[in-house]
């Protein structure tokens, strides 16, 4: 009898699933993001900026005469929810997604929503290819990871004087080895020299055989450089300057976050440089506002560069739902293809290039004695 | 009132189909989606019932067959031009190499096939918890090669693109076939050497047994039923990348197996389509409440109390009166066996 | 090669070894008198981490006492963890109870995540534990000296606790058998809860070295060394302490080594490496380096 009733209710979940959620007056985004698993650092603080985002554009009136709601679908860092939640999202009646911070999980989400004809925009994956793989439908909010190693292979060729250089690479994640081709690519071309290339992989914890090359290196390294995501950007910093070795570190922007500074403590995080986002240590009133306002609503800092890409994503949608006076797929998509120096967060956005890779200013940032300061702000050609 | 057998077969298999039917021409494509992992996962838990139920091998590795059958079938169903492109070190013969769904699914299961004689044959020697850590290793290994090997498998981005072909049809035939042939196999002389194996070894061994072959039989039907369903997954969800595979998608089958209670068939049909549904109906209360990870902890205080409570699973070791056959009636529980 | 560098990668194995053999004591400990495998127990290893943390930052205590703590905190999220879960499953299936120590490990790294968020957090120890102290030709750190001095002094009062006392006696007596230890009148919950506090007060010592030797710690860094512990038990032989710490400092020394004597290009196939030995010592000695009683026998 109990097999009958436990049939039964396995029944009766199915149907549940089947009636749709009830919808109220708002315009929905879907916010896909890790939540939680090994990507909810990066993620976490992005879905934070978002909600930040809509609350403060609904307090001024809201987009079209609607509230904006952006509802949070945690993927768990793995690709068959992403591909599931995305298809909800889609159900559920969002007009566009946006999210993530990383290649892997907007390939397996985006295509629901492309395939609906809704616009995609991602607020933290750097892929310069991405628009192209996905099509007319997928917008970046960040700059590409071709701008941002080009950027900081010319800091550190031109500004630094770098001859030689070691390259360290994540091999575990594909947005930190594009970072590392590019940064190859760049320092071929400005005649720089790569000694060799090292390899570590996400999650470790001990980087001595790599530092014990790195001292032997011949010639010796001016530089090295270190393709890495935030979880290692601290670990690396530190054990490298604990190890004797005061060479620059160079990366890009998975070291911007403040554990590069508290994990090696002041006196270690010396003399590290890498492009960022123009947002830390930024001046402009944008900057400030959406610093204080993240405070005012959840009682700290931004944690990293992700919380203001997720704001600046759902501002950037807004604002092209009002330059196209409604929220239709197509619509909307070709008023996000238009725009033309939106002021967010993190830089002025334009969609100016085919690549539809916005032409975003880079800050290269440096950190000396635990202190960070932009050095300079570098463009993109055309 | 006891109706025959096939006929309650033939049954089953009708609702099946009209139930399939109907979604298809009904449903969202969040649902089609949902319903179509289901199907997956009742494949990967009835497979895996024949490694881990019946035989009682404690194998860990099934999502490496997944993968190797995953990749296998997406690097089949590429189209040609897109492969040259994105994987260079392909031998051109298969660079070339174009194939419909079908034949590209059953490549993939074989394939898995081929590994796993490749794995069994050092790793089966092991038992119990050896062997459990010894397919964890060759898990994370495959993970590795995946990870590493370029050329042939993009490394860490993975396969994206790929064409959407699965959907509940292909899932139901293959679900079927599964189903059939677990059932099949543990009503027939097979299926009783496998279950002789997992009672008792001594006593298998002393009626002549070859315990090794049978148990690299056991291990090699698991894995191609696993490699199948990893194309379908691929093509599903349009990506394939090697971090999927992990340590957790293991023991989540395992956990489908368990619940439904390992050795039964109908307990992992039940089992797998429990806890697939059970984590999309935490997700909107998820979503209101903004307490994320809540339904983890959720599924996984469920499945505690399961265990506890039931710590045999649902069905045990049995399948539904109703449904055996009928010189396994009476007989097929130890007590209370009643004359036929 | 020079012989500075291998040194320095032995002395480096070495810390990470110390640090999962003790995690690796404690899967033992339970498996031996329970055969029941313990996945939560990376989850201790967490705990230990996470509450080295607070205590330092809020209760400002001398380290000593931070280490006291800290052991204190393992063995009661020990026995809190038998109780709870481990207790009702007994009499269950050996399955049955990996699967449940399973479903406690993913619920507390969920719980960790909303509670303390994913965010890594730094972890510091006070100035006087940083400093390098010169040993020949290399630079130790004091911390890493402490790491290795509390492993090993931990171990050696645990052997001796075993081998000499009668608790721990009791502890070998229902290892073997438990039915004929409580005939003896052994009283065997007694003993499983003192196992059990044991490994976890372990583990968490694990948490706070780990912690104290990488600097940075979130509620996920759990996972990695239970699986490298449990891998490293079963290595040594599954129930076997000795084994258990054979196990540890074997799959540290790979580890570093692997990655510190290969090319660089191999840096990444690290993992492979360590697995594909692990297969290989199962295949030539497949109970395990000391494990010599077979008990799964038909």
């Amino acid at each position: 009898m109990r097999m009958i009733t436990r049939c039964l209710v396995a029944l009766a979940l199915f149907l549940v699933l089947a009636v749709p959620a009830g919808a109220e007056e708002t315009i929905k985004l879907a916010g896909m993001f890790n939540l939680t698993g090994g990507m909810s650092s990066i993620d976490a603080p992005a879905l934070n900026g978002a909600k930040l985002a809509a609350k403060l554009i609904n307090e001024q009136g809201g987009v079209l005469g609607k509230k904006l709601e952006v509802i949070g679908y945690d993927t768990k860092t793995d690709q068959k929810a992403c591909a599931t939640a995305a298809q909800k999202a889609v159900s559920d009646g969002a007009v566009a997604g946006l999210g993530y911070g990383d290649t892997t999980f907007v390939n397996a989400a985006a295509p629901a929503f492309i395939n609906a004809n809704l616009p995609f925009v991602t607020s933290g994956a750097t892929h310069p290819e991405l628009p192209k793989w996905h099509g007319e439908y997928f917008f970046m909010v960040p700059f590409g990871d071709d701008d941002q190693s080009f950027a900081i292979a010319d800091y550190a060729a031109n500004q630094l004087g770098v001859k030689n250089v070691v390259v360290w690479t994540d091999n575990s994640m594909d947005f930190t080895k594009a970072l590392s081709k590019f940064f190859k690519q760049r320092i071929e071309e400005l005649g720089v020299n790569m000694i060799y290339e090292d390899f570590f992989m996400m999650g470790d914890k001990n980087f001595s055989a790599q530092i014990a090359r790195l001292k032997n290196a011949n010639p010796e390294a001016d530089a090295v450089f270190i393709a890495s995501i935030p979880n290692e950007a601290g670990l690396t910093t530190k054990q490298i300057r604990e190890s004797g070795l005061d060479l620059p570190i160079i990366s890009a922007d998975g070291f911007d976050t403040e554990l590069l500074v508290t994990v090696p403590g002041k006196k270690l995080a010396n003399d590290i440089y890498f492009s960022s986002h123009t947002y830390r240590e930024d001046t402009r009133p944008e900057v400030l506002n959406f610093i204080e306002e993240y405070n005012k609503e959840y009682g700290r800092d931004p944690e990293n560069a992700f919380a203001p890409l997720g704001f600046d994503a759902v501002g950037l949608l807004a604002d092209a739902m009002e330059r196209a006076g409604s929220t239709d797929g197509p619509k909307l998509r070709d008023a996000l293809a238009a725009t033309r120096g939106y002021e967010a967060v993190t830089g002025e956005i334009s969609y100016t290039r085919p690549s539809r890779v916005p032409v975003k200013a880079v800050s290269i940032i440096s950190v000396k004695n635990g202190e960070y300061k932009v050095e300079q702000i570098w463009m993109p050609e055309i | 009132m006891r109706l025959p057998r096939s006929f309650l077969f033939t049954l089953l298999l009708g609702v099946g189909l009209l139930l399939v039917w109907f979604m298809e021409a009904r449903m969202s494509s969040y649902f089609l989606m949902v319903a179509g992992f289901v199907g997956i996962n009742i494949i990967l838990a009835v497979s895996l019932n024949i490694t881990n139920g019946f035989t009682g091998l404690f194998s860990l590795g099934h999502p490496a067959f997944m993968a190797v059958g995953g990749y296998v079938t997406a690097i089949l169903t590429f189209p040609a031009m897109r492969k040259a492109m994105f994987l260079p070190d392909l031998p051109a013969w298969l660079a070339g190499l174009e194939l419909p769904f079908l034949p590209a699914l059953l490549f993939g299961g074989a394939m898995a096939v081929i590994v796993a004689l490749f794995v069994g044959v050092p790793v089966l020697r092991l038992k119990g918890h050896y062997l459990a850590v010894a397919t964890i290793g060759f898990l994370i290994i495959v993970q590795v090669l995946l990870k590493n090997m370029e050329g042939w498998t993009r490394g860490p981005l993975g396969l994206s693109g790929l064409p959407a072909i699965t959907n509940l049809w292909w899932i139901a035939l293959f679900v079927l076939t599964c189903i059939v042939t677990a059932w099949r196999i543990k009503f027939s002389s097979f299926g009783r050497r496998l279950q002789a194996v997992r009672e008792n070894e001594m006593a298998a061994k002393c009626i002549g047994m070859n315990l090794f072959l049978t148990r690299i039989q056991a291990l090699c039907v698991g894995a191609f039923f696993a490699g199948v369903a990893g194309g379908l997954w691929a093509h599903l969800i349009t990506v394939i990348t090697p971090n999927s595979f992990s340590l957790v998608m293991a023991f989540t089958i395992v956990v489908m197996v368990v619940v439904g209670g390992s050795g039964s068939i109908t307990g992992s049909v039940l089992g797998a389509t429990v806890v697939t549904l059970l984590t999309e109906v935490f997700r909107p209360m998820e979503e209101q409440l903004g307490l994320y990870g809540m339904s983890e902890v959720l599924m996984s205080l469920v499945l505690l109390l399961i265990l506890i409570l039931r710590p045999r699973g649902l069905f045990g070791t049995d399948e539904p009166i109703f449904l055996l056959p009928d010189e396994y009636r009476g007989t097929w529980k130890a007590k209370g066996m009643k004359k036929k | 090669m020079s012989w500075e560098y291998l040194l320095m990668q032995l002395v480096n194995g070495l810390i990470l070894g110390s640090m999962y053999a003790l995690v690796a004591i404690g899967f033992t400990m339970i498996y031996g008198i329970i055969r029941l495998i313990n996945f939560a127990h990376g989850e201790v290893v967490m705990i230990g981490a996470f509450s080295t943390l607070g205590l330092m930052a809020h209760g400002g205590l001398p380290f000593p006492l931070v280490v006291a703590a800290v052991l204190l905190v393992g063995a009661g999220t020990g026995i809190l963890i038998e109780r709870a879960a481990f207790r009702p499953m007994r009499d269950a299936p050996q399955v049955t109870g990996f699967i449940a120590s399973l479903a406690l490990s993913i619920m507390l790294q969920n719980l960790g995540v909303m509670i303390l968020s994913g965010q890594p957090r730094n972890f510091n120890f006070p100035d006087y534990l940083r400093f390098s102290v010169s040993m020949g030709p290399l630079d130790v750190r004091v911390i890493d000296l402490c790491i290795i001095g509390l492993a090993l002094g931990s171990m050696g009062a645990l052997m001796f606790f075993v081998q000499r006392t009668k608790m721990g006696r009791a502890m070998r007596a229902t290892a073997q058998n438990l039915e004929v230890a409580r005939l003896m009148g052994i009283n065997a919950n007694r003993v499983i809860m003192i196992a059990f506090a044991l490994g976890s007060a372990l583990a968490a010592l694990g948490g706070l070295m780990w912690g104290g030797k990488y600097g940075q710690i979130d509620p996920l860094l759990g996972f990695v060394p239970g699986l490298k512990s449990f891998v490293a038990a079963v290595i040594g032989g599954v129930g076997s302490i000795p084994g258990a710490i054979m196990g540890g400092y074997i799959i540290g020394f790979s580890e570093i080594l692997f990655v510190g004597l290969l090319p660089p290009a191999y840096a990444s196939y690290r993992d492979a490496f360590v697995f594909g030995l692990l297969i290989v010592i199962l295949l030539i000695l497949p109970d395990g380096l000391l494990g010599g009683k077979s008990e799964d026998r038909a």
